[in-house]
């Protein structure tokens, strides 16, 4: 299935949380800044509900997205008040592919764990947490995996600033 | 006090075994790592022991930590290619080429053959050199050293062959953004031809060696039973994927470059692990697998030697990139399974997020479900069959 038929039945069924999608362009004619959009679509997606959306994907029978592939956050822009949440999810039956997007608010940075719709999440979910600040509220086992448990900041937000020191250790 | 048990085992662990213990023990905490031979690289297991017995065991990542994903946001689009050979540095060619085919994807570049054909080879080069590694130090985490000489043997010929054409031997950055760097040296691919042939006959000797071995069967079979639902349940990708019996490649399922019209010539196939010696998605299958596909691999490589045809080897690309504004996902086949990345651009000189969804890492997350329930010493061959990476998992 193209996108448009996997968004055509994530319609249909209702998917929970399903806010809107967005497709790449080429640049309006009319408008001389707009340069377009390149690359993938995309379905946007309230963090509220993801998990629900989730489960929904993977166990309806003309989805059948049975693989979370990824999770992964990113900040679009220190001025944007939103971190994008993503999801990118795998089909093995109907070779397909789809990229969940969510908006989540960088001020409130919470949203429910995906691990209790597939276990996999569990670790992304953990780099998620230490390197943008985003808490999953019922993730089984929040510490960081990559950083120091004591690593201050949130390294890939934008607004980051990289620290002078490190127990001592120089970092300039 | 002394005490007759039987622990019952867990469905993970070990199949129908069970093991009686005299003594119940307390539990003990053991570090597995960070310097442990086992973890093929710097990786610390916090194992949770029962006398001999693991009940629990906590993966403790970020030794190599190297911030792959925030220098990705600090340099140019080409000049960020240097750093994908540095996360799963045994198949730094593999990741070239998942890196410049999600740059390539959102400037809609279009490819020469010639580029793609060597692509392909170098590729699937790659990822016989990063299987026989794979499949090496296993046999020499289980204690058959022997084996690991000779195949280190054949993989120093795939270096020599990567060095002749691009000049390095394991940070090659030589498929780039649009094609790759130059094109093959004269008599290059003749080599090739000979390594396949050569490769083809000393590959039943390793399975003659370690494949059939009675020692590495039992030490492997039913063993670490990663059963189908599991796998999908932890987004296992790869040969872990496959050696549960799971018919999925990307090559094939989902193929990009020249892989469409290399399954349809029919050239080569997709090696499932069937659980021919114990249990279907135990550690013998996931070896089975990376063997297989070696000589797959040798397949697909002569069927590019056989249709490459003289051209140019890179499109026309500026020097510096501007890539236009949008976000691309490429999930490409490698050796350890699903190697994505996730690119944003503003249509800036410079990525707004480059996001590296290293298989390593995922796989690795099956050990704390695999090793409670397992003896400590099938824990070593265990680590061993998920064959990860550290530089990948940590990047």
């Amino acid at each position: 299935m193209e996108f448009r038929g996997i968004l055509d039945r994530l319609r249909a069924i209702g998917a929970p949380g399903l806010l809107g999608h967005d497709e790449p362009r080429g640049a309006d004619p009319a408008d001389k800044k707009d340069k377009g959009r390149a690359g993938d679509p995309f379905v946007l997606v309230d963090p509220q509900r993801l998990p629900a959306f989730l489960e929904v994907c993977r166990d309806d029978e003309r989805l059948a997205f049975d693989i979370l592939i990824d999770l992964t956050a990113a900040d679009p822009s220190k001025d944007d008040p939103n971190l994008w949440v993503l999801v990118h999810l795998l089909s093995l039956a109907y070779r397909q592919r789809l990229t969940v997007k969510c908006a989540l608010s960088k001020a409130a940075a919470t949203m429910p764990t995906s691990v209790t719709v597939h276990r996999g999440a569990q670790w992304h979910e953990r780099e998620c947490g230490e390197m943008f600040g985003i808490t999953f509220a019922g993730h089984p086992d929040p510490r960081h995996i990559l950083l120091p448990e004591d690593w201050l900041g949130f390294p890939l937000r934008k607004d980051y600033v990289f620290p002078d020191e490190y127990h001592g250790i120089s970092c300039k | 006090m002394s005490q007759s048990t039987t622990l019952p085992t867990a469905a993970a662990g070990t199949g129908e075994r069970e093991f009686m213990l005299d003594v119940r023990t307390q539990d003990m905490e053991v570090n597995m790592g960070p310097q442990h031979p086992a973890t093929h690289g710097v990786m610390r297991i916090l194992i949770r022991a029962d006398g001999e017995i693991c009940t629990g065991a906590q993966p403790h990542l970020g030794y190599l930590h190297r911030c792959a994903e925030k220098i990705g946001e600090n340099v140019e689009w080409l000049q960020y290619l240097p750093y994908t050979d540095r996360y799963d540095y045994l198949a730094a060619m593999n990741n070239n080429l998942g890196y410049s085919m999600a740059v390539e994807k959102l400037m809609g570049i279009e490819i020469p053959r010639r580029a793609l054909m060597i692509r392909t080879i170098c590729a699937e080069l790659n990822r016989i050199g990063s299987h026989l590694v794979a499949f090496g130090t296993y046999g020499l985490d289980l204690g058959a050293i022997t084996p690991f000489l000779y195949m280190f043997r054949e993989r120093e010929w795939m270096m020599a062959l990567f060095e002749k054409i691009c000049g390095a031997r394991l940070t090659y950055s030589y498929i780039r953004i649009g094609g790759v760097f130059n094109d093959a040296p004269p008599g290059w691919l003749s080599e090739v031809e000979r390594f396949c042939d050569t490769f083809e006959e000393k590959w039943q000797e390793y399975v003659d060696l370690l494949m059939v071995n009675h020692i590495f069967v039992q030490r492997t079979a039913n063993i670490g039973v990663i059963p189908k639902a599991m796998a999908l349940d932890f987004g296992l990708t790869g040969p872990m994927l496959r050696g549960s019996g799971v018919d999925w490649d990307l090559r094939r399922d989902m193929p990009y470059e020249l892989y469409a019209e290399i399954w349809k010539s029919g050239c080569f196939q997709i090696p499932l692990g069937k659980g021919e010696r114990g249990t279907l998605g135990d550690c013998w299958d996931r070896a089975y697998v990376r063997v297989m596909e070696m000589i797959e691999s040798i397949k697909i490589v002569r069927w590019c030697l056989d249709s490459i045809a003289p051209g140019p080897v890179i499109a026309e690309i500026p020097k510096t990139l501007r890539v236009p504004a949008g976000e691309a996902y490429v999930g490409i086949e490698n050796p350890r399974g699903e190697l994505g990345h996730y690119v944003v651009s503003d249509g800036g000189k410079v990525a707004v997020r480059c996001r590296v969804r290293g298989p390593s890492f995922t796989n690795l997350a099956v050990l704390e479900e695999l090793l409670p329930g397992a003896l400590i010493a099938d824990s070593i061959a265990i680590i061993g069959s998920t064959d990860i990476v550290v530089g990948e998992t940590d990047r």
